[in-house]
């Protein structure tokens, strides 16, 4: 998954980015004003935009209406210093998913996160089921049986990424997208390389659970 | 301290003088007539005295005496009580006596002339008229005789008449009261009610609602005008004072948020997991690092509002003469690191010192905050002006960068508190919006003013005038 943060108090983003890729695995980018933080929403595919209101620029209401005016489907969490609830129901109106008021929690910013992400993937539960694999959002274990199977960062991030939409092809380009940030270097032959390790650690006998379409991609189905 | 009403005692006194003038009236037009009639009385007195005495004529005998006509006697006065008279000549002989008085129990020695006294139950007033002449003259009558007439009338009808006087005076006065009093009542009451109206009015005012709305009747009113004028600009002066402390507790407790929002932050992520001693010690440098821009930005929000509370009067200081160059050196000299470090050379010329009455802290604030802006504005290695100078009021200070300029747009808005311009919000001056605020606050504390002239690509020049003597 891959989160963009617009916040011009570089060290909040600096810790809300770090808190992001620690405790859920997610690729983040940063940017401290609303002009870059619409060019960066425009021209990656993120999964998750954390953004202040109160930016340099274009401000965040205005980021936020010019972001929806043009279609983009992503979540959309909002960082205020207000509270007051007119302000409030005019940001969900304008086309926010969420809100959290500073001085926030960082527990509930990274829980509100995973929950947005995985509503707009389409999913509610926490915990993500394929076969007999457990996927624990909430604290990046998977699992067979109640046994947890050791899965390195990366894995992780790309099985998670895959088992939020089950049963969907997922592009190469797409996965390298959305799971490393603006900073990466990407070779496409990595995800083969990911791929191969997750298909090793969890599929045994001839139970296959993750396909590859030649050409296409790669798709999770039970 | 015992409470009273204004109405009760007006009123109080408004039906005392009312009281008080109606007995006065009543006596004094009792007296005049009592006076008057007993006037008439003793003109009528002297009348029927002298008709007495025109009935004492001499006998027709060769030796005349004096006789008396008794049938030719006036009518008396009185039915019940009859007039009583007595006549005697000079040698003190009785003449007439009136009938049924065996003898006239008079006062012998009747002097003055008219006298009241008291017979047979009754108030009777007498005249006695000595040296009558008798009108009767013959040729055989004596030279000259002279007669004394007393003559007495009971005074009831006076009395009668005075009691009905009375009688009627008291009703009139009563009747006027009854009518009077209650439109004096209804008059203060009605005029007090502009007062009442005002005092329900002032009632309503609270935090919420900062409207006096006299009605029009008390605005109307000559004794309420310097009281509605008095209270309308007291309420003006409190709600400025009390908006301006809201806002500026709302713009503090709003803008206290993202710095602690910092703080709590780098320490939560520093919990997140276990972490190697280094790594916790620079999560403990960054939240010291956090913690000195919240105390850079409380100390300026405190700045700005006791330069506020100077500005409006409610803080006092003792002002000594300094020099306007000197706080300008001052300043620059504690900017230098940060225009070194970006390569940003600031040039000063002035003629002389300039001399202002102010508080040099104050103003070495101002140089700071506004030099601040300036190197942060200018691009690296160019140069940032001062120019200071003089007219006949001011002392001038000018401050001008060949940064980005400012747009016409948001010229007027960057003094307003919290305000960051875009380039000034860069992180390394950790500015938080106040320092244009502060500095125009302080300058206008002093009756000086501040004008921004920018122009975009160009640069920005600040103009400060502080005047010579505030």
């Amino acid at each position: 998954m891959r989160v963009l943060i617009v916040e011009d108090e570089q060290r909040l983003a600096e810790n809300i980015a770090r808190s992001l890729r620690e405790s859920a695995g997610y690729a983040v980018d940063c940017c401290f004003n609303g002009e870059d933080g619409l060019f960066m929403a425009e021209s990656n595919p993120y999964d998750l935009l954390i953004l202040d209101l109160m930016i340099p620029q274009v401000d965040g209401v205005t980021v936020l209406k010019r972001l929806r005016s043009r279609a983009a489907q992503f979540p959309v969490l909002i960082l205020t210093a207000r509270d007051e609830k007119e302000s409030v129901v005019a940001l969900l109106n304008a086309g926010a998913d969420d809100y959290v008021c500073k001085p926030f929690d960082l527990g509930e910013l990274m829980a509100r996160s995973k929950a947005l992400i995985r509503r707009g993937k389409g999913q509610s539960a926490a915990v993500l089921r394929i076969a007999d694999i457990e996927i624990s959002t909430a604290d990046l274990t998977v699992r067979r049986d109640g046994k947890a199977i050791p899965l390195t960062a990366m894995e992780y991030r790309v099985l998670e990424y895959l088992a939020h939409r089950p049963g969907a092809v997922v592009s190469k380009t797409e996965l390298l997208e959305h799971l490393y940030d603006f900073n990466w270097e990407r070779f496409s032959n990595v995800i083969e390389v990911y791929i191969s390790g997750l298909r090793r650690k969890l599929e045994h006998g001839d139970t296959k659970l993750i396909h590859t379409l030649r050409g296409q991609g790669y798709m999770l189905r039970a | 301290m015992r409470i009273h009403s204004i109405a009760r005692r007006l009123i109080a006194a408004v039906v005392l003088s009312q009281l008080l003038l109606a007995a006065g009236l009543f006596f004094v037009a009792v007296y005049f007539t009592h006076r008057q009639l007993l006037a008439a009385f003793d003109t009528e007195l002297r009348g029927r005295a002298m008709g007495i005495a025109a009935l004492v004529h001499y006998s027709e005998d060769e030796h005349p005496v004096l006789e008396f006509q008794q049938d030719t006697l006036p009518p008396p006065f009185e039915r019940r009580n009859a007039d009583v008279y007595e006549v005697t000549d000079q040698t003190g002989k009785l003449v007439a006596r009136s009938s049924g008085v065996s003898s006239l129990a008079l006062p012998t020695a009747l002097h003055p002339v008219y006298r009241d006294f008291s017979w047979r139950g009754e108030t009777y007033r007498a005249l006695r008229l000595s040296r009558v002449p008798v009108l009767d003259r013959e040729a055989n009558t004596p030279a000259i005789d002279f007669l004394t007439v007393t003559y007495a009338s009971p005074l009831s009808p006076v009395d009668r008449t005075i009691a009905r006087l009375q009688l009627y005076i008291a009703g009139g006065c009563v009747l006027l009261l009854c009518v009077t009093v209650p439109l004096a009542i209804w008059g203060l009451r009605r005029g007090l009610r502009a007062l009442d109206d005002l005092a329900a009015n002032a009632e309503l005012i609270s935090t919420s609602n900062w409207e006096l709305n006299p009605s029009a009747e008390a605005m109307a009113t000559r004794e309420l005008l310097p009281l509605t004028q008095a209270m309308t600009s007291m309420l003006d002066g409190l709600r400025r004072a009390f908006t301006q402390q809201r806002e500026f507790l709302a713009n503090a407790a709003h803008e206290l948020k993202t710095p602690v929002a910092i703080l709590k932050s780098t320490l939560q992520s520093l919990l997140q997991r276990p972490r190697s001693e280094e790594e916790y010690r620079a999560g403990l440098e960054q939240c010291l690092e956090d913690m000195a821009r919240l105390e850079k930005l409380l100390h300026s929000m405190l700045r700005l509002a006791r330069a506020e509370q100077w500005a409006a009067g409610s803080l006092q200081r003792d002002l000594a003469e300094i020099d306007l160059r000197a706080t300008c050196e001052a300043a620059i000299d504690s900017i230098t690191p940060l225009a070194r470090q970006r390569g940003i050379e600031i040039r000063v010329s002035s003629n002389g010192p300039v001399p202002v009455r102010a508080d040099s802290e104050d103003l070495e604030l101002v140089w700071v905050n506004l030099l601040e802006n300036a190197v942060c504005f200018t691009p690296p290695s160019a140069t940032v002006r001062v120019l200071i100078s003089s007219d006949r009021e001011h002392g001038v200070v000018e401050i001008a960068d060949s940064g980005p300029g400012i747009p016409p747009d948001e010229l007027p808005r960057i003094f307003e508190r919290f305000h960051r311009g875009d380039v000034s919000r860069s992180r390394d001056t950790g500015g938080y919006g106040l320092g244009l605020a502060i500095s125009k606050a302080v300058v206008e504390a002093y009756g000086g003013s501040i004008t921004p002239k920018s122009e975009v690509g160009v640069g920005t020049r600040m103009i400060v005038a502080i005047p010579k003597q505030s």
